[in-house]
This record gives structure tokens, C-alpha cells and sequence, in this order.
């Protein structure tokens, strides 16, 4: 994709072939190149678990994991995605929960529930890169997520959770 | 109680609704899409006050992939919403008074014809001059926004003669306070699916706060009877009070009738700023006096409250604010005046603390200065003011005895802050200063005297055996369907599968009144505390029929109905299940309950029978070089009654806080000559987790007087109204200077130049 005439593809929205594994499975799409991941989520894909509070990076409530780091949906073009792999919060665990995502239920992590796979999503990628990460280490890994209702207290518990349990 | 898992043992649960929020499996009613959806957009002027010349639709209407193009004429009932007061059209037709004011709505195939068939709208204006202070609103030669002028509502209340109390004071201080227009920034925005049915009726999946409330506000702008119209509002990403307003309905609904087709509207972040509510912007005036022993003689409060173009719930705030101003003192003249006023500003409406947070403010930083003026501690001063258990409440209505400021006025001294209230002198950089500072307050529940405040709901066995239980009430974060649960657990001792509970869907759920207030839990508890005896009785009375077991012997646990005695262990199984009484019928199985929100007996209008209480304690980090706080501590204590969900409870204090920390600190949506200048997340800033205390400790008082038989208050708004207070004395304490404009401004409390070498020195 896009090795020819990528300023034309890009700027007439011509559809173009994507290829991406989005949660273990292969995904085949007609999309212009910009489009934005949240849209082929949300809309094409009708994976509406991935979240969208301000479309300009600022909220993480859209945030997946591409290639195991964390990303704003919102931000992220269909392009970019080409021939990686994107992990939703439906993609996180299929059968149990993660340990994360017990956390936030056993510790109250959340309330109306809409920032929180974004959070899931963000802690999820500070666990990937890192074996044991410290609590400061799990807090940067929220810096872009916008919580309301919790007042992070929730969330905060879900930290230290996370430590201790490790 | 210290609020937290350990103290809570086997009452911290888990919330019923918490796996499908982890795992992105709740489908939040943004989230749903139905085949052949089309997409919605509206026309919103721009113009913060013009008169509209022409609109023209033509072209969009001929723009390929366009299904309806609306506007005023295609109105069919009411041209107009509003909670209290329908004053705010659906459609501007000849006048536009703010800029989030709607023109056209359009329903597409897709969301970018929508915005394109927008661009083809051609509306003519005569742009006026903007009214963007209250001040001007009132001003001599400043015209009238609606045909009753520019003031909304006026609220007057005096008792005794304050001119009379002044003369005996020792001390008076006198002091304007000035707070922001707070966004609710629910993470979720407005939106919602709009579906005509092939049987003519309307469902509608959009979040709000009162169901029935929308039901009937869309039946008058559709000239539908109401019962043709299906509300299903729960659950929700956040409102706060943002979404008790009709938002995105009127035109969902219009379009989606028009084009017989489902329509979606989802608001971007920044037409959510440009057409949300805000929380009302005041001016608080206070005069306040005492003798020297710190009693309080005199205290005169004006208020000037912004409410923008059009009335919402702006006159039932200011009547909160009123009564908040005079707060759980006893003082005996008293006379407070508040005006709200129309602007050509952004709309004003119903937010979390409801006129409390502003007013309550200034309130305690009148109690500091007090104080501070006659040597008296301010945290003793108030005691000698505080209101005794049987006192009238704050407007001269009856009210329900309490003791709870009494009660958080000590209870606060538990917190670890507390205790370092009177320390200085850490080792610290010369510019870097910690203080302390506390405040407490009375917050009242209900809709107050005056207001149609009514409950209910419904019991019953169903055809799959369950106990079920109905509610209209809405699930947007707080935890109400978690404590229904509880609650029912501990009536019935059932297993959670043997419950079902209902709510946020008009077909399927009694009227209950709103779910704002503060009123929810109580009145979930006082709803489910008269259906379960006749429920059991019915219940038993079958089983025995049944089974021919005397009923005396019956009680319910997990599965069905037991024999007394054999709970505990229960040692085989019920001697009836749920589902083999509801397999012989459900006849008789059906209960209902309807009441009143409990009120004053005294006819003064919004005032409040029911209170809480709550003092703060927070500590705070001053950098004099860059004048930024930064709060290291925020404790509260609570009394609210019984807690039935610890985990909603701390829930609510913590974020209640915290949305409060964002008050005091660092949010404002900020309107330059009627237009927003903070149009997203990255210039109206919330509190992130790196602005926040790690722990809130939060002490619920659940102690109430003898024989109270109201039970447990709602504390979804208790957890805002003092901490901004507490903040701002806490940076007096660390700084000498006292904040009157909130948010705090970062340039006040930076040292100046000349300051600056002496701390050098000092270092
Ligand atoms: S929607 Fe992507 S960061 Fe807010
Ligand atoms: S739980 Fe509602 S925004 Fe975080």
C-alpha cells in the first residue's frame, strides 16, 4: 500500500487495500488511508469497547495497543496500522479476565465505566514493555488517560494492586 | 465508618455491571447502531446574539445522500425545551441568543454528508451586540433577551434586621467572591439512536437523567402522545447533571421521524462545550458579622448568577444558592438577595452541588476571616455558630433534626491532615510552602418545597422465577444498580441470580422522579422498604398454599423459600423454588409503591427538608516561583446516614472531590464576548491522576438521631460542595494570601520580584 502516488492516494481518500491482525484475526478492508482507526473500529468494525471522548489525543478513552504499545485511536490513520497488530479491550483476554481488569473491578476502579478500557489498554502496554513495573512507572503510563467520575482514587488502589500482587 | 475495602469486609462488592465495563462489552447507547441508521448533525449559529433574516435548506436538501433537513417550521408541537421553563427553542426562528443555538438539524447516510449538507444551509443574520455579563444584562440600555426581561429569577429572604445585627458587631467582613463556569466533562458525550417503529411508536436510546422527564418534554415538541414514545436512558458515560436536560433528543427524534429512518447523533467534544450546560458562574457578595466572641450577628449575601440564554433549571439553582449561603449557622438577621440573569453566554443548568459549591465558598471564607479578624480559631468559631440538632434549617422551614455538622465538625479531626494543621516548617526550598485549611457544610436533598418531587417503583415474581424490581431511576457511573442489589440481598437473602432488576427504560419501568438530587438511594430504600412485607406476604401465602406448610415458618433465601430456622446452612434445598411458585402463576405477585420526596411542612419555596453534612480538610503545595498548587491531601468526613455500598459511597466522595479539586485549581470554560474559548480537552483542563491526593480518607458518619426514620442519604453531590473552601485556605495558610476568584490564579500566588531575592537569601 502506498508505495505509488501516496500524496494522491492520500489526498483524494481513495479507498486502498488494508491489512492489519486486529485481535488474533486477519483483517482485509477497503478504506482511504487516512481514515482513522477509531472510525474503522467503531463503525466498520462495530467494535464499539474502544471509546471516543475528544478525537484530539487528549481523553485516552480510544487508546489500543498496536504492535503491544498504546496508541490513540483517535490519532492513529488506517495507513499506520497496515500489517501490524492492533489489540482492542475486546482483544485483551478471550476466555478470563486479565489481572487488570479484575483489579479495577475488585478495587472500584471505575464508575460509568467509559474511560476505563482506555486505562485497561494503557496499563496493559506499561505491563508488556515491563516485567515488574513500579507504581510511578503504571501512573506515567495513565498520563493521557482522563478519568471523571473515580477521582483516580480507584484507580490508585488498582495500582498498588497491581504492584503487590506481582 | 473509615471508608475503604478492609473496613468494609464482605459489603465491598463487586459491581454488577463491572465485567462488561472492563471488558468493553457494555454497550453504552452511543454505542449502538441499527440497520439503515442514518446520521445526524445540527446547525448551531455561531452568533452569540443576532436576528435571523432568511434560512435557506434548498441546497442541502438536494445534496445527494440527505434524507431530512429540518427546522423551525417543521416543529410539529412545541417549538421549545426546559426543565422548569420551556423557553429554549428546538429551532431558532427570528432570534439567536448564543452560540450554541440550533437553526437546522440534518439527517445523511454517512456523517460527512451531514457536515457537507450543513455547509449548504445559507442563513442570513444581523449580528447584535453581545451581552456577556450579568452586569450588562441589567444595565440601563441593555435589551431584553426574552420577553420578560433579563432576569430569569429573584430570590429575597430576610429575617430579622441585618442593618440592626451590623450595629452590635465587633467585627465585619466584607468580601466578593467570583467562581467559574465549570463543564461537566462526562467522558461520554450526548448522543443517542433515535428509532421510529413500524407500529408509529418513537424509541429513543439517549442517556438521561429522568426518563419520564424526557418522555413527557419530547411528547410536547413532537405533539405525540406520550405514551407513543419509549425512553430507554441507562446506562451512561458520566452526566453529573449535564444530561438531566434534553440535549441531542428534540432533534434525534424530529429527524428520525422525518426520514422514517434510526438516526444517530453523537456529539463531537467541542459541540458538547458549545451546546452543553455549564455550571452557573456567580458573584457572591457577603457581608458578615460578629460579636467578640465570634457569634455571628449579621450576615447579608447578594448573588449574581449567570445563566446564559435560556432558563433550564437556572431559577431552581439560585434557590440552592440562596439557602446555602446562610448554611448550618444559626444566625438571627440574616437577608440574602440573588439574582440570575440572562446573557448571551453559554446555557447554565443543573451541576453536581446545584448552586451549593459557589455560594458555600464564599461562606467559609467568610467563617476564616472572621475568625482570623478576632483571634478566635476559625474551626472553633464555627462551632460557637453551628446549628443545634432541632434548629429550623437555614430558610426557617422544619427541618428533619440532624446532628451531622456537629458530627463532621469533630470527625473531621480524625484525618491525618488534621493533624498537621498547626505544624510549619518542613525541610523544604524557601519557595516551596505547605499549608492546611478546612471547611465544612450542610448540603440538602430533594428537589426542595414546591417542586413535584414523587417515587416509586415496582416488585414483583416473574415468569423466569425471579425477584424483580423496577426503578426509573439511571445508572450513569454512581452505583445505583449495584446498591439495588445489595439491598435486595439484604431483604430477601437471595442469590444475585434470583433478582432482576429494571431501570432506565419508560416501557418496562414505573415513574420514580428524577435521579439527581441526591435523592436516589433514599428513595430506592424507602420504595423497596414498603413493598417487601406485602410482597412476602403474597409470596408466603402462596408457597403455603403450595406446599401446605404454615406460612409462619417461611422465609426466603438463595433459590427460593426456606424453612425458618434452617438459614445458615441451608442444609438441602427450599421446601419451594422461585420458579416452581412462578410456574403456578403470578397472579397476586405484583406490588407498586408511590410517595413523595419527604418535604418541609413550611410553604417557602425550594426549601430543604432532608441534609447532609461534610467537612474537608485539605493540604496543599505552594511554589511561590511559578504560583502552582498543587494538593497533597484531601480528607473528608460525611454524614449521610447509613452506608449500604461502601465501595459507591467512597466512590462518590472521592470524585466528588476531585471534580471539585478541578473547580478550585484549573477549570473554567472561558467565554470571550459570548463565545467559548476553551473549545476541547486541551485547553478546558480536568485533573489528571498526576493532580491528585493517592488517598482521600473518608469517614462516614453513620450515626443519625434516635427514632429517624428516613435511613440512608444520598452522597452523590455532599462530595463537591467544600472542598473548594478548604483548598483556598489552605493556600492562605501556606501563603497569606486569600483567593476570592476561582479558579485559582496561578499569577497571584507567584511572589514578586522584590520578594523573590529575600527567599534566596533565606535559602
Ligand atoms: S478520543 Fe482519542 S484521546 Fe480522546
Ligand atoms: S469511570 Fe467515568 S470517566 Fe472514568
Amino acid at each position: 500500500m502506498l508505495e505509488k502516488n501516496n500524496l494522491t492516494v492520500l489526498e483524494e481518500g481513495i479507498d486502498v487495500p488494508l491489512s492489519f491482525r486486529l485481535n488474533g484475526k486477519e483483517i482485509n478492508l477497503q478504506v482511504p488511508p487516512s481514515r482513522r482507526l477509531i472510525d474503522i473500529l467503531r463503525e466498520d468494525l462495530q467494535l464499539t469497547g474502544t471509546k471516543i471522548g475528544c478525537e484530539i489525543g487528549r481523553c485516552g478513552a480510544c487508546m489500543v495497543l498496536i504492535n503491544g504499545e498504546a496508541f490513540n485511536s483517535c490519532l492513529t490513520m488506517a495507513f499506520q496500522c497496515h500489517e501490524k497488530e492492533v489489540i482492542t479491550i475486546e482483544g485483551i483476554e478471550e476466555d478470563k479476565l486479565d489481572f487488570i481488569q479484575q483489579a479495577f473491578l475488585e478495587e472500584g476502579g471505575f464508575q460509568c465505566g467509559y474511560c476505563t478500557p482506555g486505562m485497561i489498554i494503557s496499563l496493559k502496554a506499561v505491563m508488556l514493555e515491563k516485567e515488574n513495573p513500579s507504581i510511578s512507572q503504571l501512573k506515567e503510563g495513565l498520563a493521557g488517560n482522563l478519568c471523571r467520575c473515580t477521582g483516580y482514587g480507584g484507580i490508585h488502589r488498582v495500582l498498588n494492586r497491581l504492584v503487590s500482587d506481582r | 465508618m473509615l471508608l475503604n475495602r478492609e473496613e468494609s469486609r464482605d459489603r465491598w462488592r463487586i459491581r454488577p455491571d463491572g465485567k462488561d465495563k472492563v471488558t468493553g462489552a457494555l454497550s453504552y447507547l452511543t454505542d449502538r447502531s441499527f440497520p439503515g441508521m442514518l446520521h445526524g448533525r445540527v446547525l448551531r449559529s455561531g452568533y452569540p446574539h443576532a436576528t435571523i433574516l432568511s434560512i435557506d435548506i434548498s441546497k442541502a436538501k438536494e445534496l445527494s445522500g440527505v434524507h431530512a433537513v429540518l427546522t423551525h417550521e417543521d416543529v410539529p408541537g412545541l417549538n421549545a425545551f426546559g426543565i422548569a421553563d420551556p423557553n429554549q427553542p428546538v429551532f431558532c426562528d427570528k432570534l439567536v441568543r448564543y452560540e450554541g443555538d440550533a437553526l437546522a438539524a440534518v439527517a445523511a447516510e454517512t456523517p460527512t454528508i451531514a457536515e457537507e449538507a450543513l455547509g449548504l444551509i445559507e442563513v442570513e443574520y444581523e449580528v447584535l451586540p453581545v451581552i456577556d455579563t450579568p452586569e450588562k444584562a441589567l444595565g440601563p440600555d441593555s435589551v431584553p433577551l426574552h420577553p420578560e426581561g433579563n432576569i430569569l429569577h429573584e430570590t429575597d429572604y430576610r429575617r430579622g434586621d441585618v442593618a440592626e445585627g451590623f450595629k452590635g458587631c465587633v467585627v465585619i467582613v466584607e468580601e466578593t467572591y467570583e467562581t467559574p463556569r465549570q463543564m461537566h466533562t462526562y467522558l461520554e458525550t450526548e448522543g443517542g439512536v433515535f428509532v421510529p417503529e413500524e407500529d408509529g411508536r418513537l424509541t429513543v436510546y439517549a442517556p438521561t437523567q429522568h426518563g419520564y422527564k424526557d418522555r413527557m418534554q419530547l411528547s410536547r415538541i413532537l405533539a405525540m402522545p406520550e405514551e407513543t414514545i419509549r425512553i430507554i436512558s441507562s446506562p451512561i458515560g458520566g452526566s453529573f447533571g449535564g444530561k438531566d436536560e434534553l440535549n441531542v433528543q428534540p432533534y434525534g427524534a424530529l429527524l428520525s421521524l422525518s426520514s422514517k429512518q434510526p438516526v444517530k447523533i453523537h456529539y463531537s467534544r467541542w459541540e458538547s462545550v458549545i451546546a452543553g450546560l455549564k455550571r452557573h458562574p456567580m458573584k457572591v457578595t457577603m457581608k458578615t458579622g460578629a460579636d467578640e466572641s465570634g457569634k455571628i450577628l449579621a450576615h447579608q449575601v447578594t448573588i449574581l448568577s449567570d445563566t446564559g440564554a435560556y432558563a433550564t433549571l437556572g431559577g431552581a439553582v439560585l434557590n440552592f444558592a440562596t439557602e446555602h449561603a446562610i448554611g448550618p449557622y444559626a444566625m438571627a438577621h440574616v437577608e440574602v438577595k440573588g439574582k440570575a440573569v440572562y446573557t448571551n453566554n453559554g446555557v447554565s443548568g443543573e451541576f453536581r452541588g446545584f448552586g451549593g459549591n459557589q455560594v458555600i465558598f464564599a461562606l467559609e471564607g467568610q467563617m476564616e476571616r472572621l475568625g482570623q479578624k478576632l483571634q478566635i480559631d476559625p474551626w472553633e468559631l464555627r462551632k460557637r455558630n453551628l446549628r443545634k440538632r432541632d434548629d429550623l434549617g437555614p430558610l426557617g422551614q422544619r427541618m428533619v433534626p440532624t446532628d451531622g455538622p456537629t458530627q463532621v465538625w469533630e470527625g473531621i479531626q480524625a484525618s491525618p491532615i488534621w493533624k498537621e494543621k498547626d505544624q510549619t516548617g518542613e525541610n523544604m526550598e524557601p519557595w516551596i510552602k505547605h499549608g492546611v485549611g478546612v471547611a465544612m457544610t450542610m448540603h440538602g436533598s430533594g428537589l426542595g418545597y414546591g417542586i413535584p418531587d414523587p417515587a416509586g417503583g415496582k416488585m414483583r415474581l416473574n415468569e423466569q422465577g425471579k425477584i424483580e424490581v423496577a426503578f426509573g431511576h439511571e445508572e450513569f457511573g454512581q452505583g445505583l444498580v449495584g446498591t439495588l442489589e445489595m439491598l435486595l440481598q439484604d431483604h430477601f437473602q437471595c442469590d444475585k441470580g434470583d433478582m432482576e432488576i429494571i431501570i432506565g427504560d419508560t416501557d418496562r419501568v414505573p415513574s420514580s422522579g428524577s435521579s439527581t438530587a441526591s435523592r436516589t438511594t433514599n428513595m430506592v430504600w424507602q420504595a423497596l422498604n414498603n413493598m417487601k412485607e406485602p410482597f412476602l406476604k403474597a409470596l408466603f401465602k402462596k408457597a403455603s398454599l403450595l406446599t401446605g406448610i404454615d406460612a409462619v415458618k417461611f422465609q426466603t433465601g438463595p433459590g427460593g423459600i426456606w424453612l425458618r430456622g434452617e438459614s445458615g446452612d441451608f442444609p438441602e434445598r427450599p421446601v419451594i423454588t422461585y420458579q416452581e411458585l412462578a410456574q403456578q402463576g403470578l397472579e397476586d405477585l405484583e406490588f407498586s409503591t408511590e410517595f413523595h420526596y419527604p418535604v418541609t411542612p413550611d410553604p417557602i419555596m425550594g426549601a430543604h427538608y432532608l441534609y447532609t453534612s461534610t467537612a474537608v480538610v485539605a493540604k496543599v503545595e505552594v511554589n511561590l516561583l511559578t504560583g502552582m498548587v498543587k494538593i497533597l491531601g484531601l480528607d473528608h468526613s460525611v454524614a449521610a446516614g447509613p452506608v449500604i455500598n461502601p465501595m459507591g459511597y467512597l466512590g462518590q466522595i472521592e470524585g466528588g472531590g476531585i471534580m471539585a479539586l478541578g473547580f478550585t485549581t484549573m477549570e473554567d470554560a472561558v467565554m470571550v464576548n459570548g463565545h467559548y474559548a476553551t473549545k476541547n480537552m486541551d485547553s478546558y483542563l480536568i485533573p489528571t491522576i498526576f493532580d491528585v491526593p493517592e488517598t482521600q480518607y473518608v469517614d462516614a458518619i453513620e450515626q443519625l438521631p434516635e427514632g429517624d426514620p428516613f435511613g440512608p442519604r444520598g452522597v452523590g453531590e455532599v462530595g463537591t460542595v467544600a472542598v473548594a473552601p478548604a483548598i483556598v485556605s489552605a493556600i492562605y495558610d501556606a501563603t497569606g494570601k486569600w483567593v476570592t476568584k476561582l479558579p485559582v490564579s496561578p499569577e497571584e500566588l507567584q511572589s514578586s520580584v522584590e520578594e523573590l531575592p529575600m527567599m534566596w537569601k533565606g535559602w
